[in-house]
């Protein structure tokens, strides 16, 4: 029971130093790889967005600063935000599927699925304003035959 | 020696274009273009330390904004192909957490490939990063403080 307690009081202690970062932009007194360690032990989900905003669904708070973008990356490139897929990995494993059905055409890519398909360029750019950062590639009707590098 | 740490990773990504046939591993860095626009777009490009600017096809001209894929200025450059005509912009890009601004090239003979749109290259990009590459694991490794 004390040991619940407990638990619940570092929490409750993650929880004020995340809400006085995102209320003042106080900085934590860990380092943020620690502080990040310490809600992982706690079970916490977190994610931190390109822009470095430290966000937890659960309590519903956004800590803007609380890392730098460079840091962010790096972060993210071990846990990228959870509605952001990779779309690359997607398009990789689905790669016979997309070209059965969208070869000569333009596509969208956006939280793994194709969100817009278009044979033109310009009519894919009208219709993807909605999307933060789609995957913008063509899919070749024919099987791809790699006879072309650029050197220096 | 001098101690070298990275902190991130370029990743392979398989292309494999038919069910029995051979499995290629492409190292791929999804790229965000800031548009004329002011929109962010991401463009799948092959990791290509050959390849001395970041090139794209020309025919991706319209989501640069430009009316057509010849409009800046042309360069001569040596290719594996042989020696061809590009057209160099400058345009802003979003990558490993950095904004850089740096030369992009427009060529109509790049092939297409259903994972990549362009290559990576060295121009101005390389300069932020050092790039560590172990082939066994399929993998780049590379650190924004280099």
């Amino acid at each position: 029971m004390r040991s619940s307690i407990q638990t619940y009081n570092e929490i409750e202690s993650q929880k004020t130093i995340i809400t006085s970062i995102s209320a003042s932009g106080e900085k934590s007194p860990e380092s943020p790889e620690e502080f990040l360690r310490t809600l992982d032990k706690f079970g916490i989900e977190w994610y931190v967005t390109e822009k470095g905003t430290l966000t937890i669904k659960y309590w519903q708070i956004g800590a803007e600063d609380f890392v730098s973008p460079e840091q962010a990356a790096i972060i993210r490139s071990d846990r990228p935000s959870p509605e952001q897929g990779d779309e690359l990995d997607w398009l990789s494993k689905n790669l016979q599927n997309v070209r059965g059905r969208y070869g000569g055409q333009w596509v969208a890519v956006y939280n793994n699925e194709i969100v817009v398909a278009a044979s033109d360029l310009s009519d894919l750019i009208r219709q993807i304003g909605g999307f933060d950062r789609p995957l913008i590639t063509f899919i070749p009707a024919e099987p791809v035959v790699w006879t072309f590098t650029y050197a220096s | 020696m001098p101690v070298k740490n990275f902190e991130q990773v370029v990743r392979f990504y398989e292309a494999r274009q038919d069910p029995g046939g051979p499995s290629i591993w492409l190292p791929l860095v999804d790229v965000t273009l800031v548009t004329p626009a002011n929109s962010r777009v991401s463009l799948p490009l092959l990791f290509d330390t050959g390849a001395s600017v970041t090139t794209l096809r020309a025919d991706l001209y319209p989501i640069l904004g430009l009316q057509s894929w010849d409009q800046g200025i042309r360069v001569e450059t040596d290719t594996a192909g042989g020696r061809t005509a590009v057209y160099r912009y400058t345009y802003t890009l979003e990558i490993f957490g950095k904004t850089i601004d740096c030369p992009i090239h427009l060529a109509s003979e790049l092939p297409y490939h259903p994972l990549f749109v362009g290559l990576f290259g060295r121009d101005t990009i390389f300069n932020e990063f050092g790039f560590g590459f172990w082939e066994s694991t399929h993998e780049l490794y590379l650190t924004p403080s280099p």
